[in-house]
């Protein structure tokens, strides 16, 4: 397989004047969004969290700009290893995990706690470019050809499902599904798909003992406890709401204010957000995250190959699932999963994993021009 | 600069150059496809923004019923107690005991510092040994809160679990803790109501109503203890009962104790001397005593008894705490509380009419009230004429203060109502016995109201609220002999006396004079203060309006006729 770039290699000068000014301003708005948030969950004060956030944010940029200036081919050449490498953190997770609220997801490594499932959506994005980057239009066609790619999604889902994180392993899922659609796997492929699983559902369900349906029932809608999980949405429904079209204005919010919304700084920050800011101010960060996503789109059509391509649209469609699952999550469209608000919410992994996959999408812009064979 | 541009040109030429026949249908296909999926996420941006949108604007939050429903108390097993306006006395809580499984423990010292920061009060050895230990199962702390339930989770150790115990809760703590009682670890009644209506409350169900007010619990342990305190006594215990009804409103006991922690408590605190405790009760019986000889027929409200020389009995000296006159009417025996005038009394009537009286109030057995920790009286036996004696002036025998309570019949028209904790409906109250006429009963009233107005209850008087009642100070019994050293100070009161409901009871235990009672422990200047005080704040919380105490009514009321001469003692009442 050659790698050689149909065109001479870029200079540190061009490539570092090759990083979107527009788009870094937009990533460090969002995590200026996040420190202001921390400081407000925390009524009006660095601790304990908007400092670590801030030393966290820019400890992220760095390795953003980092990752940025690294070879696209470089990627390339090491997606499968680096895949292969965080398939085996997975392994060992489940193997030695700690057991944080009851689910095995954190690996202790001294004094950073690694969630090796947040990488896995990096990793797992990186072997399916590569690998269809190595497949032609025609090839696509061929059920064959997708036994591979469609084992890359799937043993790293049973890993995370194993932990058990459903809501990873459906992220998984949706990513792997989305660079299907973008390289092309035909669409009745995916209807039949769908199709089928909806299609088992009910003879699934059909064949249940009455408790494993209700168990299902609460994994899938923990607002079936109410004294659990759906405390949480109901609180953050009624802080969401008393926010009004305009907010209470900045560290106004009572009910995160008064600790009635539990979890605040972390998974419903977007409400302690929305509650301060109001209508106005929710959709704006609607809008910013829109934007970046939007933005990644735009790099990932402007770039000549079909790995950059598909790196920068898959990494764009995880920012834009992440933040939609956690938005519709706090305000009870969906079921509570557990996923934070990319960039804003209060975690060190979650940051890490979203600024390095912006670090991949600037990456591919800087190389967007870099011809790869297909082959 | 330069060199990028070309560039640029130079792919734009070769792109339009490679844009044959399949890669032209592919592009196209890419851009279906991309539409596609934008309108999927506008989609679903739609919906965040109409969700949102409704919740700022319409501020309409449909709490799902399940969750409403949640509001609703949970389910705990015990029954809760209230008092009789419905304040939550005792209830269950379930509260969460945090254990481990040493086996699972990864790291047991790591494990241990970390637990030991979230409960301080354990030891780091202690939890580590614990942690160590070769069991599956080992208790780390018992009935934890749940901040510190969310603090053991956020350590995020392995081999740490929860099981979950109901806990008694008692909000009002010591408050009432001789009438609740308290449960053992296993939710069983030790004590109190607890324990005496054991197998109710394990039902479950609705709430035990008790006959207590706490508000007037609140005050009548408020005063008593001043009063302990004040004097220097080793406790004390008071009681404000219904007079029509039996229903005790206030039972205190003090010291009393934390039922969270009754294990812990003293026995002197768990001790209970409104119920368990008998005491001879001195001067107080004259009550009794004086209404028995009335009521019998044999001696006349005008009738005359010498008190002038002690009275000697075998080996022993009755003599009167403070000499007078030669002479003394009854009203004046009793309101001067002279002994040697009462025993007289006592004689005249006899012995089998005192012992089938004083059985007749109940006295002579133990009380019915709801509580187990019951101290039968001690009576004497056989009842001689000595005891006759020393009975008329409450001495010889040994009753528990919960029986005083039967004061009440004495005024409320001479019917007995047996005491209750349990509240009353108007179809439950007792129709009760009779103990005396109507007419004794009429003549008592005023002799107690008497008493305070003249004699030596002057302390309990409350201006508007016709305080009548009855001191007392016996001498406790020290190894087998009186010292007047250990004295029982109490007094017992009701009012108002024109139309008697309440009765307030305070006894000191071994009360010692203090700088204000010029050297005095006696019941007047120990107990009738703290009955004066709980009567002046409980009136007006009774819905009661102060009598004008020189209305022609009152007077009339009050009035007592002796010699001849009509006494009209209602009308010295405010100092």
């Amino acid at each position: 397989m050659r790698l050689e770039a149909s065109s001479s290699d870029y200079t540190l000068l061009e490539k570092i004047q090759g990083i979107r000014v527009s788009f870094v301003a937009l990533v460090v708005t969002l995590g200026a969004v996040g420190i202001v948030g921390m400081y407000s969950a925390a009524s009006g004060s660095m601790e304990p969290w908007a400092t670590k956030q801030l030393i966290r944010f820019v400890f992220c940029l760095c390795i953003m700009l980092g990752l940025a200036l690294v070879d696209v081919r470089v990627w390339l050449k090491s997606a499968y290893w680096l895949y292969a490498g965080v398939l085996a953190l997975l392994v060992l997770v489940l193997a030695m995990g700690h057991t944080g609220k009851g689910a095995e997801r954190w690996l202790n490594l001294g004094p950073v706690q690694l969630q090796p499932s947040e990488l896995m959506k990096i990793t797992l994005t990186l072997a399916l470019a590569r690998y269809f980057q190595g497949v032609s239009a025609e090839e696509i066609g061929r059920i064959r050809v997708l036994l591979v790619p469609l084992a890359i999604i799937f043993v790293p889902v049973a890993f995370v499902l194993l932990e058990p994180n459903l809501g990873t392993s459906l992220i998984l899922v949706a990513i792997g599904g989305a660079i299907f659609w973008l390289a092309g796997v035909r669409a009745w492929k995916f209807g039949l798909v769908i199709g089928g699983v909806l299609a088992a559902i009910p003879i699934i369900w059909a064949s249940m003992h009455d408790y494993q349906k209700s168990r299902v029932l609460t994994f899938l809608n923990p607002e079936r406890d109410p004294r659990g999980a759906g405390y949480h949405i109901t609180q953050s429904k009624i802080a969401l709401g008393s926010g009004g079209v305009f907010g209470k204005g900045f560290l106004e919010g009572t009910q995160s204010r008064l600790n009635f919304l539990p979890e605040k700084h972390t998974d419903f920050i977007f409400t302690v957000l929305a509650e301060e800011w109001g209508l106005i101010g929710a959709l704006s960060l609607l809008a910013l995250y829109l934007v970046v996503v939007g933005y990644g789109f735009m790099i990932g059509l402007s770039c000549k190959n079909q790995f950059g391509r598909l790196v920068a649209m898959a990494l764009s469609v995880n920012l834009f699932l992440y933040m939609f699952i956690n938005i519709a999550m706090v305000m009870g469209l969906i079921p509570v999963v557990g996923v934070p608000l990319a960039m804003i919410s209060y975690g060190g992994t979650s940051m890490l994993a979203t600024m390095i996959g912006f670090g991949l999408i600037l990456s591919v812009c800087v190389h967007r021009h870099v011809r790869l064979d297909r082959r | 600069m330069t060199d990028f541009h070309i560039r640029e040109t130079e792919e734009a030429r070769q792109r339009i150059i490679a844009v044959d026949g399949t890669l032209r249908r592919t592009t196209n296909r890419a851009h279906a496809r991309l539409l596609l999926m934008g309108a999927v996420f506008t989609a679903c941006c739609l919906a965040v923004v109409l969700r949102l949108s409704e919740l700022a604007i319409l501020k309409h939050v449909d709490a799902p019923d399940h969750v409403a429903a949640s509001v609703e108390p949970p389910h705990s097993g015990r029954a809760d107690i209230v008092d009789r306006n419905g304040d939550l006395m005792a209830t269950s809580l379930q509260t969460a005991s945090l254990y481990a499984d040493p086996a699972k423990v990864l790291d047991s010292k790591e494990a241990a510092k970390k637990l030991v920061g979230v409960f301080p009060e354990l030891t780091y050895g202690e939890v580590l040994q614990k942690l160590q230990s070769d069991e599956r199962f080992v208790w780390i702390k018992r009935d934890i809160t749940p901040k510190q339930e969310y603090q053991v989770q956020l350590l995020g150790l392995p081999g740490l679990d929860y099981r979950t115990s109901e806990t008694r809760i008692y909000p009002f703590g010591a408050g009432a803790v001789h009438v609740l009682g308290f449960t053992d670890v296993d939710g069983k009644g030790m004590a109190g109501i607890e324990r005496s209506f054991n197998g109710v409350l394990a039902q479950g169900g609705k709430p035990l109503q008790l006959s207590i007010d706490m508000r007037i619990q609140h005050i009548m342990r408020r005063e008593l203890a001043q009063a302990v305190s004040d004097f220097n006594g080793i406790g004390g215990c008071g009681i404000v009962m219904d007079v029509h009804t039996g229903e005790i409103l206030s039972m205190v006991s003090l010291p009393d104790f934390d039922p969270h922690d009754a294990g812990n408590a003293p026995p002197d605190a768990r001790f209970n001397r409104d119920t368990l405790g008998v005491y001879e009760m001195g001067s107080t019986f004259k009550v009794f005593n004086t209404a028995m000889a009335l009521d019998s027929g044999k001696v006349k409200l005008t009738d005359s008894f010498d008190v002038d020389h002690p009275y000697h009995v075998g080996k022993f000296t009755i003599k009167d705490f403070e000499r007078t006159k030669p002479w003394l009417t009854v009203p004046e025996i009793f309101a001067y509380s002279s002994n040697i005038g009462s025993l007289q009394e006592a004689l005249v009537v006899g012995t089998e009419t005192q012992q089938r009286f004083l059985a007749s109030l109940g006295l002579t057995h133990a009380s019915p009230i709801e509580l187990p920790e019951i101290g039968a009286p001690l009576a004497p036996h056989p009842w001689t004429r000595v005891n006759t004696m020393t009975i008329a002036f409450g001495h010889g025998m040994s009753v528990s203060p919960i029986q005083l309570t039967g004061v009440s019949a004495i005024i409320d028209g001479g019917i007995l109502h047996k005491p209750t904790l349990i509240k009353q409906t108007p179809d439950m109250v007792q129709a009760g016995t009779r103990v005396i006429s109507p007419e004794t009963s009429d003549l008592m009233k005023r002799l107690m109201r008497l008493q305070v107005v003249e004699g030596t209850g002057k302390n309990a008087n409350v201006a508007g609220y016709l305080v009548g009642g009855k001191t007392g100070t016996a001498e406790k019994v020290d190894h087998g002999h009186y010292g007047k050293k250990a004295l029982l100070s109490s007094f017992v009161g009701v009012f108002p006396m024109t139309d008697p409901k309440y009765l307030v009871l305070a006894m000191v235990d071994e009360p010692k004079p203090n700088a204000h009672s010029a050297g005095f422990a006696t019941g007047g200047w120990v107990s009738a203060p703290p009955v004066g005080r709980v009567i002046s704040q409980i009136g007006p919380l009774l819905n009661m309006d102060p009598l004008d105490e020189t209305s022609p009514e009152v007077t009339e009321a009050m009035a007592l006729e002796t010699d001849g001469k009509v006494h009209r003692v209602n009308l010295a009442t405010t100092e």
